[in-house]
């Protein structure tokens, strides 16, 4: 049974859907990220979780007990805020021990529990200190900490890094990470970034306008994603018309070039179009290795980026991105060759929308 | 000292009269306390001025006229005195806009550090209230300015003279109204930063006659209307210093009028207000933020 | 085209480099010297300063000893001390319906823009505004006797006297309260009060250990700044009472009419006394105001 249940869930604002549809199981200790662009309700949807929003339909279960209607101060869900929202008037350690001493644990046990977040996020020397001597990377740690202080049943996490650097970005999100296997605690995290929620959850709810588009694993989302915005939104992708020229075989063809593709055409009729996905790291040279599909094509532009290479190429009227790895040794084309690229059926996707 | 009240006692009311928390609803329900909190504010301050405006309608015994105002326009002392608050208000408000936009600028643009010493010398007004300010220029200038130990004259007594006086009196309006000129100009010219357009304009070839003229005060315009339209309010209200000095302000007059008449000092109260009603009206308007006071006279 | 380094001496200066770059501010300067800081420091080295022109302590020891200047002291600190209360109170209870309190934002600027007009419109207008309300033949002293056959004059109400004064004084300091205070409440970010929510935390918990310990700096600092501002108003006093309250600038300013004191360094050391208490309350708010921005960095 899972431990948090959301069903049929809707939000109104003013004659107009901030959130529709939306039904989710998250099962105990999961670390579930809802990805999407600003404005497709993904903050609402955890900010009802949470209780400072109502639901206009549907109910929020945890654990058995509905939620719903429930006052967001007897929720006992862990949130940790955009902007940190730290007390200014409080220490550190006050800031963390502020739940507890809401609930009116001796002041012995909050501060063993205060010692123990401290060391969790590792800023043990910290205690004293006001928020406004801590960076901003401290200062979300503390918000962490305060919010798991008081032992939650649920973590709500809204974009805790946005503020952020870049780099610690990276590292503040493994720690987030890694605490929150180490207390197998479940956790909803909210961003915007691909690569964030790509890289730490074990499922990722994907939503544009209100709506869930995909949920999956991130493996699932990346490789086989089941819809034009889920495709483009998670990775770089090549996206062009195709038309359908044999569907038992799989057989499509764009600009006159056949191409194989692995998957299922059998709604499909003959002179369908259809949208079809190609990532640029399942593209590679003929002259590496040879797979089912090969087209030729004249090289556009290369850009190096660093630990890989993008290479733009034109395939008919088509503009692909193929992306390898930097390999110093390798010798690539000059721009305004003609060469054959390569890529194997199961690289095309064929998408519904 | 710890951050909180000592809220022990309002635990144990609180739980003499424990209620159920009512389940969440929509968080908006009619804010019943602000409304009778705004209420009585608002009754508070339009009282008064409803109080004026009647009064100032009984000039006629028994019916409501305009009488009063009429008679106050046509006392040819009222115009006199009004207007030479005006001329006064204008002349301030130039000499100020001339001493304080360069110096802001300057300080700005290339010497940081005197922005400490002035922003004391701006905030010194706050500290020193009119009277005493009246007081101390009074003393000063009623008598030569001698060099130390000498009887070389450097400034003859100012309030002997009528052009002495009237420099006496724009300096002393110039220092009551010097805070908030000073904070506007300043603030318009942060807003702005005017460090990157002079540099802009610098290197388009611009002398510096041409930056502050078509740059600079172009840009710090809504500053600058708030500098003045509060150094005129502060002008035409000012009481102490006019009467000192012996001027024929508006301030004066409007005191003296008081003692004598009833229903006229009523009818130009009650112009004042609406004068300074639109006066920060327009402020508002323009700089389209939070208002700015000028404290007890 | 070789590039060559001229020695020191040849390099073309800018004109205003080092110590050259003060001359920007020269003026401003001058200006304070001469009408700001001279008279002050006339001010206060004439309190050290007997008849004969001799150093002495005796002014300033008179101040304390002298009953009458003490009461004035005192009476002056009385009235500022509660329309500082007071007006911080009510102010703040204003400021809270239009911001947190959520009242509909027209309702602000309005209220924004009156306060800018309230505060403004202190001085000879405010004194005869009250007395058309509450004087003797005032607007609400009359429907009083209409609607309630109740004389408040009867019943030991007087505007000329403390609490009259103390009415009006309100007139300036609850806008001020609220200019000063919507904005700080603004600062409330409104994570604080969710993450406190979310804690567990209900509404009087909040407010009693989050919302009001960020405040106190700001309310207080305002309060200190209402004490001053009261403190040093005269104008207002002065046009409605008539001199007939002996707050200190009244004494000050008789002072400044006539030697009534037979001693004009006595006069000096008063006001010297006004600006320490003014000093000291600038001070501390300006202290408080460092602690407010220092926490919400």
């Amino acid at each position: 049974m899972a431990y948090l249940t959301l069903s049929n869930i809707s939000k109104q604002f003013a004659g107009t859907f901030a959130v529709q549809d939306f039904d989710l199981d998250v099962q105990q200790g999961e670390f579930v990220s809802f990805l999407g662009p600003s404005g497709c309700g993904k903050t609402t949807t955890l900010r009802m979780i949470a209780g400072f929003e109502v639901p206009s339909t549907g109910k929020v279960t945890i654990d058995g007990a509905d939620i719903t209607n429930k006052a967001p101060n007897q929720r006992n869900v862990g949130m940790v805020f955009q902007a940190y929202a730290l007390f200014p008037n409080m220490t550190v350690a006050q800031n963390i021990g502020f739940g507890l001493k809401l609930r009116k644990e001796p002041p012995a046990a909050i501060k063993e529990r205060v010692a123990e977040m401290l060391t969790l996020i590792h800023l043990e020397q910290k205690g004293n200190s006001y928020p406004y001597q801590l960076s901003g990377g401290q200062q979300q740690r503390v918000a962490l900490a305060r919010a798991l202080a008081i032992r939650p049943i649920v973590l709500l996490l809204d974009e805790p890094l946005s503020a952020l650097d870049a780099k610690i970005r990276v590292s503040l999100r493994a720690e987030i990470r890694a605490i929150q296997r180490k207390l197998g605690i479940t956790a909803i995290y909210v961003t915007h970034d691909q690569e964030e929620a790509l890289s730490i959850s074990d499922r990722i709810v994907v939503m544009l306008e209100g709506k869930i588009e995909q949920v999956g694993t991130p493996f699932e989302i990346y490789n086989f994603p089941q819809t034009t915005f889920v495709a483009s939104f998670v990775g770089t992708l090549n996206t062009t018309a195709a038309e359908v020229v044999d569907p038992a075989k799989g057989l499509l063809q764009i600009d006159g070039v056949q191409l194989q593709t692995a998957e299922n055409l059998e709604g499909n009729v003959k002179g369908d179009k259809v949208t079809i996905a190609i990532r640029p790291e399942r593209f590679n040279f003929l002259a590496t290795e040879k797979k089912a599909n090969v087209l030729d094509c004249k090289i556009e532009n290369i850009t190096f980026l660093g630990s890989v290479v993008r290479i733009q190429v034109l395939v008919g009227s088509n503009r692909f991105y193929m992306d390898t790895f930097n390999n110093p040794f390798l010798e690539l084309p000059k721009i305004g060759d003609k060469d054959q690229v390569t890529c194997s059926r199961e690289a095309v996707l064929v998408l519904k929308s | 000292m710890s951050e909180e009240l000592p809220y022990g006692w309002l635990q144990f009311a609180r739980n003499r009269f424990k209620r159920q928390q009512k389940p969440r609803g929509e968080k908006r329900k009619t804010p019943v306390w602000s409304w009778v909190w705004y209420i009585l504010g608002v009754l508070y301050f339009v009282l008064p001025l409803l109080a004026t405006f009647e009064f100032s309608l009984r000039m006629k015994r028994g019916v409501y006229s305009l009488a009063a105002y009429k008679a106050a326009f046509a006392d040819p002392a009222f115009l006199q005195a009004f207007g030479y608050s005006l001329t006064l208000a204008a002349i301030t408000i130039i000499v100020s806009i001339i001493l304080v936009v360069p110096t802001a600028y300057w300080i700005r643009l290339k010497l940081p550090q005197a922005r400490r010493p002035v922003e004391l010398i701006t905030l010194l007004p706050f500290v020193i209230p009119a009277i005493i300010l009246v007081f101390g220029l009074i003393r000063i200038y009623s008598s030569p300015i001698r060099l130390p130990f000498s009887s070389v004259v450097l400034i003859d007594a100012l309030t002997t003279s009528r052009y002495g006086t009237i420099i006496l009196i724009v300096a002393g309006y110039m220092v009551l109204g010097l805070p908030y000129m000073y904070r506007s100009v300043d603030t318009g010219m942060r807003t702005v930063d005017v460090r990157t357009l002079t540099e802009a304009a610098q290197s388009l070839g611009a002398n510096w006659f041409n930056i502050m003229v078509r740059v600079i005060l172009p840009n710090i315009r809504t500053a600058l209307l708030s500098g003045a339209l509060l150094t005129f309010a502060i002008v035409v209200g000012e009481v102490v210093l006019a009467s000192y000095l012996g001027v024929p302000a508006f301030g004066p007059y409007l005191f003296l009028l008081g003692q004598h008449r009833a229903f006229e000092p009523a009818a130009l109260t009650f112009i004042t207000f609406l004068l300074t009603w639109a006066a920060m009206g327009i402020i508002q308007l323009v700089s389209g933020g939070q208002g700015q006071v000028s404290g007890a006279h | 085209m070789a590039q060559t380094t001229l020695p020191a001496s040849q390099v073309k200066r800018p004109v205003f480099s080092g110590l050259g770059k003060w001359v920007g501010v020269l003026p401003f300067f001058l200006f304070a010297i001469l009408f700001l800081i001279l008279p002050s420091m006339r001010l206060f080295v004439g309190s050290f300063t007997d008849d004969h022109g001799q150093f002495t302590l005796n002014n300033v020891i008179q101040i304390f000893t002298q009953s009458s200047i003490l009461r004035a002291y005192v009476l002056s600190i009385e009235i500022s001390a509660v329309t500082a209360l007071g007006g911080g109170i009510i102010g703040f209870l204003l400021a809270y319906s239009v911001t947190v309190g959520g009242l509909p934002k027209p309702l602000r600027s309005i209220l924004v823009t009156f306060s800018g007009v309230a505060s403004n419109f202190a001085g000879v207008p405010l004194a005869f505004a009250f007395i058309a309300t509450l004087g003797r033949t005032g607007f609400i002293s009359v429907l009083f006797k209409n609607l309630f056959h109740w004389n408040i004059y009867d019943h030991g109400f007087n505007l000329y006297g403390f609490v009259g004064l103390s009415l009006t004084y309100m007139y300036f300091q609850f806008p001020l309260m609220v200019l000063i205070m919507a904005p700080a409440l603004d600062g409330l970010k409104r994570e604080w009060r969710e993450a406190a929510e979310n804690l567990g935390a209900n509404n009087m918990q909040y407010w009693l250990r989050v919302a009001m310990p960020i405040l106190l700096p700001s309310l207080l600092g305002s309060i200190i700044l209402l004490f001053g501002n009261a403190f040093g108003a005269y104008a207002t006093a002065y046009a409605l009472t008539g001199g007939a309250l002996p707050i200190i600038t009244i004494q000050i300013g008789a002072q400044i009419r006539g030697d009534v004191l037979h001693n004009p360094g006595l006069g000096y050391a008063m006001a010297m006394g006004m600006v320490f208490i003014m000093t000291i309350s600038l001070a501390g708010y300006s202290w408080l105001q460092g602690r407010t921005e220092r926490w919400l960095r």
